[in-house]
Parts: C-alpha cells; sequence; structure tokens
C-alpha cells in the first residue's frame, strides 16, 4: 500500500478516450484553410555527382506554387549533434544515398506536387558507392564525405583501469563475435508535417516529433529564422522510438515552402519514405573478449564494435560512444576498453532507437556471459548475481548507480519463471534464457552543448483554483508521459487527478528536451514537481497570511488544507468564496473542511495570475575523459528477463512460449504504464531477434521498405509477458522514479539466443533468427557431431 | 499514396462484364478483391486506363454443391471459403489454404478468383485446388471453355486468361472414399505472411488400410508457377502409407522442386522446407484419410 | 470524371461525388473528416485503416470509394452510441491497452466484429482476429486482455 493519493495507481491515461473515438488529431488529420500540398524529390541513386537541376517543367505545371532548391534553401548544415553537422536540407552538388533530397514541390493537391516531382530533371554523374562497413574501410574506397577521410565518421577509444594486466590475472578468457542487421523504428504513423509561416512573420510547424525543442532550434538555425519566432508543435504521434527525435528534410521543406507561398504546407512521408528516411537502429559488429576468475568474477573486457551508420551521422555520433559506454554496468567491471569505429556508407543514415548503442552490445555480452558460466560449470542466474552491482556501485567509467534493484529484478525473474525447476529439465526442442538489462534514465547532457535546464514546467492555475494546468514542452509520443506529468502535478500540489490539465509538446509552452533516452519521467516529472510544489507554496504563503499560520503548519493533501496544529477559523475565506460564487452548485458545504479550490482563489484575489515555475538539470556527471557524457544520467534502469522457447527443428522457426521480465524503473507513478512500456518494448525486442532486417540490392536500394516484408511481431508471434515491477526509490527521480520505456529491451534479444542454445544446443551470433539461420545452424552442428 | 486515374466500370452480369472486356481488351484490367490490384497500382507497377469491377455480379460469389461437382465462383472471398462447412468437410486443404492467406482483414476482400488470376508463384490458393484436380471455367463473349486448373496459370503474374475473358467460377468433384488433404504454409511470422514455401497434399488409399492409389503433391513459392511433383507421386502410388515413405516423398518432391534464393530465403533452405512440409502434410493427409 | 456514390456511414446516409480513383479511406478522411481511420501504409500491410463495411472489417485503402456505395459502413467514431462509449472502448481506456493510439482505431473494429460474431472467444481467436493489425507500442496484451474482459462481461 502507498501513501500516496495519486502516483504508484493505476489512473486511466488522460488521452485515452480522444484515440479510443477517434477523435485525437495526429499531423495528417490536421487541414489548415488554403494549405498546400508538399512532396520532395530523392536521389534515385546511391552515390552520384549532380551536375543539372533543372525546375523549369515542374514550375510551369499548372497548381505548383513553388519549387524548392539547394539554390533556395542556402547550404546551412546540420545534423542532430553540433559535432557533426553533416546535412543540408538538399543537396547541391552530391547524393550520398538512394532518398537524399534533392528538391521541393508546394503545390494545389497532392496529385499535382507529384506530378511536378516528376517533371524535374537531374542530371547525375553516377560515383561508385560502398555499403558496407567493410567496403567503406576498404583501402581506395569511394570518399562520402569530404571532411571525413576513410569513411571513419566518429571513432572512439577509451580504457578504463588496466585490460591488459588484468586478463593476466584470469583464469579464462573469451573472445566471441555479434552482428546484428540494420533496423527500422516502424512506427505506425509515418512521419507528417503541416507547416504555417503567417503574415506576421512567425513560423508554426505541426510534426509528429519526440522533440519540439530540437526541431525548432534546428529550423531556426537552418531557415536564419530567430528561435522566438519558431514554434513547433507536437500533435498527437502515432509512436517515435527513436528517429522521430531527429530533425527531417519534411519537416524543413516545409517551412520553407510556406515560408516562400505565404500557405500551410502539409507533407508527409509514405512508409516507403519512412524506411529511406531511416534514422534508425544501426547495423553493430562487436567483437568482445572477457576474461574472469574461476569462481565467475568479471575482471575485464574488450569491446570492438563497427557501425555502419548510413551516409550522415544523424544521432550516431552518440551511438558510437553508447555501443561501449552501457557496458560498464549492470555487473561489477573493473576493467574495460572500448574501441569503437562508426562508417559512412551510401545506405539511409542510421541514428537513434530504443535502447540506442546499447541493444546490441547488450545482446553480444549477455550470450557471452552465459557461454562463460557454461565453461565454468556455473548456472547463468548464477554468476549474474555475483558480479551484480548494487546501489551506490560507480563503474568504471563513472556511472554513479545511487538506485540499483539489478538483483532483486534478478531475483523475482528466477523466482516467478520457476527457473531452478526448468533449467536444465526442458523436454525436448525447449529451453529457457536468461539475461539482464541496462539504460539510462534521460542523458546527462543535451544533444547539444548547453548549460540549459533539461526540462522546464510551467504551472497555471486557473482562477477559481479548480484545475491546475500543467504546460510542458515534453512531448507525450504514445508512452504515457502527460499522464505520468497530471500525476506528479497532482500528487505534489495535493489536488485530485481530474483537478489537472496538461498541455504539452508545444516549444512555447516551456523547453523540454523531449522524449528521448528514456528521460522524461525523471527529468520533466522532477520539473513538474518542482513547479507543483512551487504553485502549492504561493497558494500557501497567501493563505498564511490570511490566516496568520506559519506556511510550514500547512500542507495541501486530496484537494483539501490540512493543519498540522489546531486547525484556525476559516470562516471569512469560506464567506467570500460564497459570495463570489452565488449560484454555483459546486460550493464547499459549511462543515467542509477548508479546500484547496477556497485558497487557490483567496491567492488569486491577492497576487492575480498564479503561476508555478521548475525546472530541472543534472547535476555534474561522469568522468573528465573524453566521450565521458555518453552514457551519464541521473539514473539507471536495470532489469531482468527469463524468455521460454520452443525450436521446431525441422524447419528452424521459434516460438516464444512464456516471457517473465522484472524492471527497476525506481517507483511506478503509473503501474499501468510500467507494465505497458515493459510489454511493448519486449515485443520490439521480439521483433528485432527474430524478424526483422533493413533488405538492400546490390545499388543501395532497399528491397523490403513495407511492413509486408520488414516483419514487426503480430499479435500471433507475441506472447504474454508476466511483468513484475521493482521499486528501488531512486533519490535523484521524483518520488523515487525513474526510465522504463527503453531499457525494457535489453535483454529481450539475449534472453531469446540463450533459450536458443538451451533448447538446441545452437550458438547463433546473428541477428535476425530467421527459420532459415537457425535451421541452418542446427544442420551444421548435427554433421559436426556425426 | 495515390491510385493512377482510370475508368471505372461497374457491370451487373458475367455477359455485360464480358462484354466490356472484349470492347477493352489490354486496356482494362479486372476488379475483384483489389488486394493485389490496388498495391501494384499504388507501387506504380500498373495503372490500366480501365478498371471493370465484377464486385457487384452476385452469381460470381456464389458457392455450392452440384451433382457432386463443388462449383465455387471466382467472387467467393477467402473468408466465406474458409468458413464454409462444406469446404472443411470435404476439402480441409482447400479450407486450411483460404484461412491462412493474408490477415482476417485480407480475407474479408481477398477473393479466389483474384488469388489465382494473379498467378503469384507463393499464392494459397492454387496448391490446394491443384492438389483437389480443380478445373476453372473461363467465360467470354464468345462463349465458355474449361482448363484444369494446373494448365491455367503459365507464369509469374501470367495465366492463360484472354484479355476478354473472366474467370467465373472453379469446380472441384468430391474427392473419394478413404482421402485425405493437408495444406501447410511455413512463414517467418503467424500472419501477414506470404509463404516461404507452401505445400499442398491429397491422396486416397486403397481402403481403410491399403496401399496409396492416388497421390497428388504440389507446391508452392519453389518455381515460377505452383509445381506438381510428378516424383513424389510415383513414389506413393501402390505403397503402403509410412513415416519412411513419407520422407521419400518429401525428398522426392524437393528434387522437383525450382527454387530460386531470393531475399526472403535461399533455395537451398526451400528445398529442404519441400521435403518437411511435404512429409508433414502427407502424414496429416493420411490421418485424415484414416478418421474419415 | 467523378461518380455518384450513396452509402451509409456510422448509421447516417450519403450522397457524395468520389473520383474512381479515389479509396474509401481518403473519402472518409479527406470528404468526410472522419479522421479517425488511418493511413500507416496504404498497402494492407498495418490494419490501421480497417473500417467495417457490411459487417466485415477490411482494409479501407484497399477499397475503392465507389465500391463503398450502396454499403454500411462503420467507423472507430460509430462505435459509441447516445448511451456512450461502446464496451470495447471503455475497457481499453480501463486496461492502458492504449498507447500511441494509431492501431487502436482498427484493433477495436476487428475486435468488434469478433465479438458481434463469436461472443465468446478463446484467447488464440482473439490473437486472430486482430492480426490484421499490427501494434509497435503495446506488445497486444493489454488489447487481448480487453476483448476478453469484455467478452466475460467484466
Amino acid at each position: 500500500m502507498t501513501e500516496y493519493h495519486v502516483i504508484n495507481g493505476r489512473a486511466p491515461r488522460l488521452d485515452a478516450p480522444a484515440k479510443a473515438t477517434g477523435r485525437a488529431m495526429y499531423v495528417d488529420d490536421i487541414k489548415l484553410p488554403g494549405m498546400l500540398y508538399g512532396a520532395i524529390l530523392q536521389s534515385p541513386l546511391a552515390h552520384a555527382g549532380i551536375l543539372n537541376i533543372d525546375t523549369s517543367k515542374a514550375l510551369k505545371l499548372p497548381g505548383v506554387k513553388s519549387v524548392l532548391t539547394a539554390e533556395d534553401a542556402g547550404m546551412v548544415h546540420y545534423g542532430v549533434s553540433p559535432a557533426r553537422y553533416d546535412e543540408t536540407l538538399f543537396v547541391k552538388d552530391r547524393v550520398r544515398y538512394i532518398g537524399d533530397e534533392i528538391a521541393a514541390v508546394a503545390a494545389v493537391d497532392l496529385e499535382t506536387a507529384l506530378e511536378a516531382v516528376s517533371l524535374i530533371d537531374v542530371e547525375y554523374e553516377e560515383l561508385p558507392a560502398v555499403f558496407t562497413m567493410e567496403e567503406a574501410m576498404a583501402e581506395g574506397a569511394p570518399q562520402i564525405h569530404d571532411k571525413y577521410p576513410g569513411n571513419m565518421c566518429a571513432e572512439v577509444h577509451q580504457e578504463f583501469g588496466n585490460v591488459e594486466e588484468a586478463f593476466a590475472q584470469c583464469d579464462l578468457i573469451r573472445t566471441d563475435t555479434f552482428l546484428n542487421k540494420r533496423q527500422d523504428g516502424a512506427f505506425l504513423e509515418p512521419n507528417g508535417v503541416v507547416a504555417d509561416f503567417d503574415r506576421n512573420g512567425y513560423l508554426t510547424l505541426h510534426t509528429s516529433t519526440q522533440s519540439p525543442h530540437y526541431v525548432m532550434r534546428i529550423i531556426a538555425m537552418v531557415l536564419s529564422l530567430p528561435v522566438g519566432k519558431v514554434r513547433v508543435v507536437k500533435p498527437y504521434v502515432g509512436g517515435g522510438f527513436g528517429p522521430k527525435a531527429a530533425t527531417n528534410s519534411i519537416e524543413l521543406a516545409s517551412c520553407l515552402l510556406s515560408m516562400k507561398t505565404g500557405k500551410p504546407v502539409k507533407m508527409n512521408f509514405t512508409r516507403e519514405q519512412v524506411f529511406l528516411f531511416s534514422r534508425a537502429r544501426h547495423q553493430f559488429k562487436h567483437t568482445l573478449t572477457t576474461g574472469v576468475k574461476k569462481d565467475g568474477t568479471l575482471m575485464a573486457l574488450t569491446n570492438e564494435c563497427y557501425l555502419e551508420g548510413g551516409a550522415y551521422a544523424s544521432f550516431g555520433i552518440a551511438t558510437v560512444y553508447y555501443a561501449g559506454s552501457l557496458l560498464g554496468a549492470p555487473y561489477r567491471l573493473p576493467n574495460m576498453k572500448y574501441d569503437g569505429y562508426r562508417l559512412y556508407t551510401n545506405r539511409p543514415a542510421c541514428g537513434a532507437q530504443r535502447g540506442h548503442g546499447g541493444v546490441a552490445a547488450r545482446a553480444a555480452w549477455e550470450q557471452q556471459i552465459d557461454f562463460i558460466a557454461e565453461e565454468l560449470g556455473m548456472d547463468p542466474v548464477e554468476i549474474r548475481m555475483k558480479n551484480s552491482m548494487e546501489a551506490g556501485d560507480i563503474t568504471c567509467n563513472d556511472f554513479n548507480t545511487s538506485s540499483f534493484g539489478m538483483k532483486d529484478c534478478i531475483e523475482a525473474v528466477k523466482e516467478e519463471s520457476n527457473w531452478s525447476e526448468k533449467k536444465g529439465k526442458m523436454p525436448e526442442g525447449k529451453g529457457i534464457g536468461i539475461a539482464t538489462g541496462f539504460f539510462v534514465s534521460g542523458a546527462g547532457y543535451p544533444i547539444y552543448r548547453s548549460e540549459t535546464a533539461h526540462s522546464t514546467v510551467v504551472i497555471k492555475l486557473n482562477e477559481d483554483g479548480g484545475t491546475a494546468h500543467v504546460l510542458t514542452g515534453s512531448a507525450e509520443i504514445g508512452q504515457g508521459s502527460d499522464t505520468a506529468m497530471a500525476m506528479i502535478a497532482a500528487e505534489a500540489l495535493g489536488v485530485p487527478l481530474d483537478c489537472i490539465k496538461v498541455s504539452s509538446g508545444d516549444t512555447d509552452f516551456s523547453v523540454d528536451l523531449g522524449a528521448y533516452s528514456s528521460r522524461q519521467t525523471l527529468m520533466t516529472g522532477h520539473a513538474t514537481k518542482n513547479a507543483a510544489e512551487d504553485l502549492k507554496g504561493q497558494v500557501l504563503d497567501v493563505l498564511g497570511e490570511k490566516l496568520k499560520v506559519p506556511v510550514d503548519q500547512m500542507d495541501i493533501k486530496n484537494g483539501f488544507v490540512v493543519f498540522k496544529g489546531e486547525v484556525p477559523d476559516f470562516t471569512s475565506i469560506r464567506t467570500i468564496y460564497a459570495k463570489e460564487h452565488r449560484g454555483f452548485f459546486d460550493n464547499p458545504d459549511s462543515d467542509e473542511p477548508l479546500t484547496f479550490k477556497e485558497a487557490a482563489r483567496m491567492a488569486f484575489l491577492a497576487r492575480g495570475s498564479m503561476v508555478g515555475t521548475g525546472s530541472y538539470k543534472p547535476g555534474d556527471l561522469g568522468g573528465k575523459f573524453k566521450g565521458a557524457a555518453v552514457g551519464t544520467s541521473p539514473a539507471y534502469g536495470p532489469s531482468a528477463q527469463v524468455v521460454e522457447v520452443t525450436v521446431d527443428k525441422g524447419t528452424g522457426k521459434i516460438t516464444i512460449d512464456r516471457m517473465t521480465d522484472a524492471h527497476d524503473c525506481g517507483f511506478a507513478i503509473n503501474r499501468t504504464s510500467v507494465e505497458a512500456q515493459m510489454q511493448g518494448s519486449l515485443s520490439m525486442g521480439v521483433g528485432e531477434a527474430m524478424y526483422e532486417e533493413v533488405k538492400f540490392d546490390d545499388k543501395g536500394k532497399i528491397l523490403n521498405a513495407n511492413l509486408g516484408e520488414y516483419k514487426i511481431a503480430t499479435a500471433l508471434d507475441m506472447p504474454n509477458v508476466d511483468t513484475i515491477i521493482v521499486e528501488s526509490n531512486e533519490p535523484n527521480g521524483p518520488f523515487g522514479a525513474k526510465e522504463v520505456g527503453e531499457g525494457a529491451i535489453m535483454p529481450t534479444i539475449p534472453a531469446i539466443l540463450n533459450a536458443l542454445y538451451d533448447a538446441t544446443g545452437v550458438r547463433i551470433q546473428e541477428l535476425p533468427l530467421t527459420p532459415e539461420r537457425v535451421f541452418k545452424a542446427i544442420q551444421e552442428k548435427e554433421e559436426r557431431e556425426k | 499514396m495515390l491510385l493512377p486515374k482510370f475508368q471505372f466500370h461497374e457491370p451487373a452480369t458475367v455477359e455485360e462484364a464480358c462484354r466490356i472486356l472484349g470492347e477493352l481488351g489490354e486496356k482494362a484490367k479486372t476488379l475483384a478483391g483489389g488486394t493485389d490490384l490496388f498495391v501494384n497500382m499504388k507501387k506504380k507497377v500498373l495503372a490500366p486506363e480501365h478498371v471493370v469491377s465484377l464486385d457487384r455480379i452476385e452469381s460470381l460469389a456464389e458457392l455450392g454443391f452440384s451433382n457432386g461437382t463443388l462449383r465455387i465462383g471466382a467472387c467467393a472471398k477467402a473468408v466465406e471459403i474458409a468458413e464454409s462447412d462444406v469446404v472443411k468437410n470435404d476439402f480441409p486443404a482447400l479450407q486450411e489454404g483460404a484461412s491462412k492467406l493474408g490477415s482476417p482483414l485480407i480475407r474479408n476482400l481477398a477473393t479466389v478468383g483474384g488469388n489465382l488470376v494473379s498467378a503469384r508463384p507463393a499464392a494459397d490458393f492454387p496448391p490446394p485446388l491443384m492438389a483437389y484436380g480443380a478445373k476453372v471455367v473461363l467465360r467470354s463473349g464468345n462463349g465458355e471453355r474449361t482448363v484444369a486448373l494446373a494448365d491455367f496459370i503459365e507464369a509469374p503474374g501470367q495465366t492463360v486468361l484472354a484479355a476478354d475473358e473472366i474467370l467465373e467460377s472453379i469446380l472441384l468433384e468430391k474427392p473419394e472414399a478413404h482421402s485425405g488433404s493437408a495444406y501447410l504454409k511455413l512463414g517467418i511470422r503467424e500472419a501477414l505472411e506470404i509463404s516461404l514455401v507452401n505445400v499442398a497434399v491429397c491422396m486416397a488409399t486403397e481402403g481403410a488400410d491399403g496401399p496409396i492409389k492416388a497421390a497428388r503433391v504440389v507446391m508452392g513459392s519453389v518455381g515460377p508457377t505452383p509445381l506438381i511433383s510428378a516424383s513424389a507421386e510415383k513414389t506413393l502410388l501402390g505403397k503402403k502409407p509410412s513415416e519412411a515413405l513419407f520422407l521419400a516423398a518429401g525428398e522426392a518432391a524437393a528434387m522437383d522442386s525450382r527454387p530460386i534464393d531470393d531475399f526472403r530465403a535461399s533455395a537451398d533452405y526451400k528445398r529442404a522446407m519441400v521435403k518437411e512440409l511435404t512429409r508433414r502434410a502427407l502424414a496429416r493427409a493420411y490421418d485424415r484419410a484414416r478418421t474419415e | 470524371m467523378k461518380k455518384m456514390i450513396c452509402l451509409t456511414i456510422n448509421g447516417k446516409e450519403y450522397e457524395l461525388a468520389a473520383a474512381p480513383n479515389m479509396t474509401l479511406a481518403d473519402l472518409l478522411r479527406e470528404e468526410l473528416l472522419l479522421t479517425g481511420t488511418k493511413k500507416g501504409c496504404e498497402l494492407g500491410d498495418c490494419g490501421t485503416c480497417t473500417v467495417i463495411m457490411n459487417g466485415k472489417a477490411v482494409n479501407s485503402c484497399l477499397v475503392l470509394a465507389v465500391q463503398a456505395s450502396g454499403k454500411e459502413i462503420t467507423t472507430v467514431e460509430g462505435l459509441e452510441t447516445d448511451e456512450g462509449l461502446h464496451p470495447l472502448q471503455e475497457k481499453f481506456i480501463e486496461n492502458g491497452a492504449i498507447q500511441c493510439g494509431f492501431c487502436t482505431s482498427g484493433m477495436l473494429l476487428s475486435a468488434k466484429t469478433l465479438l458481434d460474431k463469436n461472443p465468446k472467444p478463446d484467447e488464440l481467436e482473439i490473437r486472430t482476429a486482430i492480426s490484421g493489425n499490427l501494434c509497435r507500442c503495446t506488445g497486444y496484451q493489454k488489447i487481448v486482455e480487453s476483448i476478453k474482459d469484455v467478452s466475460e462481461g467484466r
């Protein structure tokens, strides 16, 4: 049972009724008067010089209002991180992947816009292209960006402790490789925008984004507009998962087209264009060497990782760091060396996707730990428990774990799944596997160098005190952040949940870095709590003056004022309130305790608009070495998962029979939302483990740029998940809360790999686990054993 | 995504449909369920000037027995075939094929005729229908002709249907006593899949325990058209059913298959799966034959 | 050349002109501003455009507006009545079965056609009924639980 009256419960989501009734407006549901439709021209070639662009025929087509190229847009470089601003809105003399943007058109309807695009003549000079990391690194490979020789977008070299010395003391050292494939966010709502530049020089962009703030800054920078004249508004968003945190070409193009035409401009990505845009999961090739003592103590890890990054850096500049840093935990690892290399290739750019650079690294290492356990004759649960970190531990790469329920998570899944009765005793063709996970609860630093608060929140109390309006730039993208903020505000202010109204996702409301790196519950939550407490303080201040009671003798609970000492006579307040609300239906009864509404009304009368503000910025985090920032966080979310599979050896098909997942979210603001994020995260992990892979032909064209051939789990593929919430009470989190959304995916792939090994004795170190891959591995094993 | 512009025709009768097609010929595409046609039109693979819908012609959607022959109208939807008791009882492999096509949403639109005429190598209807020896009735302004389904599909996307013809119905003879059949589809996921390999078998034994007196093994996705395995049939005829026999028939079918390496799977894997699915389908078909 | 079509949508009769190449999804969204029907892929792979047409759940992106003439269409907007929300809508809200919401319209309509036909489905039947509706957020579990709750009268 909980001492809280709103949080830690199962309040239904605030946005659910609108979504259940079809009333929720997503960006493509928006229509504005006089709206034009835009379309972009994208390169059909993976690597080519542009000799000439002729837009004359397009311009002459009736109904076309504007045609723009780099000539009109200029060549301001942007990207995600200022460390790698390597993109321009339109390319001028070189295309670097099939999909690279060359021009944009606005016309009276979509059909005309598309026809106009087809009338733009571009003269290309095809160049040799590189598609794989190996090709990109090869001697004499064509260079994709002049500034980055060897197609090396970024290189990371870090060592903590001394791995050589540590290896010398190990009883067992193992080296394993791991390879995943490029994947896609596959959110159900394709990216879309409506840009509206008004006659006062104010630009409003409605866009399906995870971070209105980052998009706003990029638009202001690229289009040379003052930040104060650019407003980005996020309508309801149909999923983001990472790729929608990066500013995209239609966000920029639609704004420019609106500025040129003076009309609103709508643009959408088709599903195929979503694949061309990507900014999704990289391909990672890991080589891990781990050394342990014979009692299972982890001593050292070297991690070499190559990332196939596509034509631009996007979030990849952070990804290449995460692919190393996130292995610093959840085990006590005193010595770690990481060498990471992100290569440019002539393919769509990769970026951040749920779990960022940690997912493949976690899969690789959790699989290797199982191999090590086997060689040592240790149970996989035992070796993990033995090495698990505890709250207060600091990783070798300077991450502070202020709360860490890792052991609780492992114990919980071991119990719940009946691990001890099952491990080693599964029937033929069935297996059980365990893995753990670890992720940040918000990136420690913004993606652009700044001392900015990561989240600011404004709460405006309406004049009769009945409603507190939370105004936040944070992004509700389906994960439930609006509801979480409402619950936190209600709890901190001391009012029932239905007194809270949330407006979010609008850069006019406040600065918030947005929904990425699993940050909003902790960071926006803190700012919300602070704003609510600020507001409460202001109300109590006025009340204290009126009643001659010290502020610290009063509090607000569940909509009522509570007094630590004797209840003072508040008749005058009640009388004033009743007089001002003659004829109203909900005036407090004469014998009711003093209500928050009445106190708030007094505050309004005394001071005018009642506004509480709150902000949050993490303290100084992390070490002083290069790249130390990436992976730092005010808190970390560990988790553990057990998966049971059945393998059909005749076909190689894997059926996931059961999943048991325990996640330490610090403190569940909304228990239903935490479970829901666990279940969803796991379904994405299942897809990535089993089916998902973006496939290319030898010219760099995506073969499966649709949801039929790029396969995410259907309702018949995904089992039920036993979810266990572990609450370790994070001191750095609001009410003890920290993340769940991205961390939960971490153990899924390796738990499946480990269960597969348990079922078949087959080690597969490449994803996805298609039936063919599994069948072949089983056949090869049977051949070897003959 | 936009569909290209076209002129739309909605004939009320088969005669009217044939007349229109007779006039328009190659300039027209017939529309049944639209689940294949519209996808191709949106992807700009096809841009017919005319679309002739058969959707409103009720006689084309009927399904019923007449003199021991099951007649399935070409516009009968996959869902109707999947839920028909008649089909379930006498043609279980057909019921299985119909129920595994796409998804429930697709099955509510897709028609058996459309699935045959679009002639995709991995289609779900041809293997079971061919296993039952189905015939198709083709109608034009000049009359009608009946063709064995096995001869109807010529190449991917190509059938013997002339530009002025429609596929009117599919005819199936009720299988003889002591028959059993089965359809197996292998996909990556459990729904919304285009088969990696699919196999339909139909077999009959001499009396309840006798040797196999008739057998047909049809494989999809492993050739430009669905393939009947003559070698599997030869392996099975006259022999007593057994695990070993079904395995041998699977191997024979694999030898007859002509898979290619493509982005879905390698030819080697597909061939191995023909062997496995054939073996399993035969076992299931035999079980059904015995419990008949 | 546009064609005149007459159809019933959510119980209301409409007479409209539609170009042959307009899909039912676009007719609903663009002409009638019934934007609860979504477009996730436009190729029949995702199910976000699901509507009920003459009692059957279909991908409206693969149906022409002109094909819908003479038919009865129910969209998500037509699920609630004067009495209130449909039990499926209520359960989805109560159980947390809605996250980003983009698959929700389609899920509700597929679920409704299931329960209309088979009031007491088992879990496999429920999962099969929604197998053409992709969801990237929920892992399907709370959606399946909600449908089961409604079927059990909870």
